[in-house]
């Protein structure tokens, strides 16, 4: 690579695409991926649950692969790509929740099979359902729920999310879920 | 939750990586290598690691590359379970590799494919790298006991040049390695001969994922006889280990369940020993050890089966 190496620093400048719009911040070296996202860019859609990688509130695709953003740092991220819930349904024009036909195939799965109550993890729970389609289109049951194993609800049982995971896949959510950016 | 304040970099090559650890030392500041982070970063949110400066790896192209030789695999220390898993890992000319192909590692390797499906979880497995499982030195991480079985040896660089170290051996105790704090794992090298008849069996902690025991066993077949076994544990003693009393029962000894169950009775016992138990809050040493075993005879089982399916004999008719 070209050019003098940046010495190791307290504060970075820190440049990523989030979904698909370039966005910029001067953040401590600490700050962690999720933190970036919902307080320096106000995308709060992705959730702080357990902030220690094990409930998956905090999914989010980076470079096209679900991650948790609670153990990435925005440092990490920097020059890549991450796409949030937010990114998955365009807003109504005037800033309002998405249309009930812009939303995801996963989002409306969920809705369609109640497979949220509180909500809180909903947001990484489809994306990771997302990735799962993109990886398996066509799932069981079974892999459904080993797919699941890094996300937690406290309400469903897991029964309807489930449900709608497999609904999703029925209507051929999974064709053209991935980015082709995984190296 | 966030790590306490350090300086990051990331360092594009392993020389500009050696160039941060010297700037480091210089200013007399305590410097951590970052791969995937998975291990790390919790560690650094609960504050039980607070490095001054982190030296990121993610751009150094030399530790993603890796190499077939004719008996094995030398895999880029950043290679993530994901990609092993998958197979998306790149040779050292930068061709990757085939996603369905015979040389998925995984297929020649069954007890790696084990264990990349219970590791963590997907998006842990994403981030995760091999060559950060084993500089980590947790001693309840699931693929170092697969990589002791298979013999791994470990290149490690640093600025006095290359060495290479097995990893039994390299593995101390409880996050202690032999990895000095100027030197970067490069790559693994495993064998994949003989590797087929493998298997990996561990008892997760339902919400962490981590072994509170895990076992691969390997089994090589000959006239109808095991020629030799490799047996190796996590999750039970401060660091992954190679069972070699239950090794050397099954050498030689016939394909039986009471074979492999005489050598599962020995896997927690080491020159002579019983291994040094770990048990906390969520399992008591003795209760480890006894997983342990269950484990071992069902890895042995199944690795059993699979050293005949390679060989084309029959499967086993009874399970333990």
């Amino acid at each position: 690579m070209e050019g003098v190496r940046v010495p190791a620093a307290r504060e970075l400048s820190v440049q990523l695409t989030v979904n698909g719009a370039p966005r910029a911040a001067t953040v401590p070296a600490r700050t962690l991926l999720v933190h970036f996202l919902r307080d320096h860019l106000r995308l709060t859609g992705t959730h702080v649950g357990c902030d220690t990688t094990q409930c998956g509130a905090c999914t989010v695709a980076l470079d096209g692969v679900a991650v948790k953003s609670c153990t990435v740092l925005a440092a990490q991220a920097d020059g890549h790509e991450v796409t949030t819930i937010e990114g998955l349904a365009a807003a109504t024009q005037d800033g309002g929740d998405p249309a009930d036909d812009a939303l995801d195939p996963v989002q409306r799965a969920f809705k369609d099979e109640h497979a949220l109550q509180c909500g809180y993890c909903t947001p990484g729970m489809v994306m990771a359902v997302r990735q799962l389609l993109a990886d398996h289109p066509d799932p069981t049951e079974d892999q459904v729920r080993h797919a699941l194993s890094g996300n937690i609800c406290r309400c469903t049982g897991y029964q309807n999310i489930v449900a709608a995971a497999l609904r999703a896949a029925a209507g051929g959510a999974g064709a053209g879920t991935g980015t082709g950016r995984e190296g | 939750m966030f790590p306490a304040d350090f300086a990051y970099a990331r360092a594009r090559s392993l020389d500009d990586a050696f160039d941060l650890f010297d700037e480091a030392a210089a200013a007399g500041e305590e410097a951590k290598l970052i791969a995937g982070g998975q291990s790390l970063l919790p560690m650094m949110k609960l504050r039980l690691a607070t490095p001054q400066v982190l030296i990121d790896l993610a751009d150094v192209a030399e530790l993603k590359r890796g190499q077939w030789t004719g008996s094995g695999h030398t895999i880029g220390a950043l290679t993530t379970y994901r990609q092993l898993g998958r197979g998306r890992y790149v040779y050292r000319d930068g061709t990757p590799a085939p996603v369905n192909g015979a040389a998925r590692l995984v297929d020649q390797i069954p007890a790696l494919g084990d264990a990349l499906a219970v590791l963590a979880d997907p998006q842990v497995r994403a981030r995760g790298t091999i060559g950060g499982a084993v500089a980590h030195g947790d001693p309840a991480a699931d693929l170092p006991a697969v990589l002791l079985a298979l013999d791994a040896e470990l290149a490690i660089a640093s600025r006095r040049g290359e060495r290479a170290a097995a990893l039994d051996g390299f593995l101390h105790g409880i996050y202690a390695t032999d990895l000095a704090e100027d030197e970067i794992i490069t790559h693994v090298r495993v064998r994949t001969a003989g590797a087929g008849g493998s298997a990996y069996e561990k008892f997760p902690h339902p919400a962490s994922h981590l072994p509170l025991a895990g076992v691969c066993a390997v089994i090589r077949l000959r006239d109808g006889l095991i020629e030799r076994a490799e047996v190796a544990v996590t999750g039970i003693s401060p660091c992954p280990y190679r069972a070699r009393e239950a090794e050397r029962l099954l050498s030689g000894a016939p394909p039986a369940p009471d074979a492999l169950a005489a050598a599962a009775a020995r896997v927690t016992r080491q020159d002579g020993e019983e291994v040094s138990l770990l048990g906390d809050q969520h399992a008591s040493g003795p209760y480890r050890a006894h997983l342990a075993e269950v484990l071992a005879r069902r890895a042995l089982a199944t690795a059993l089966d699979r050293a005949r399916a390679a060989t084309g004999e029959h499967a086993t008719e009874e399970r333990p």
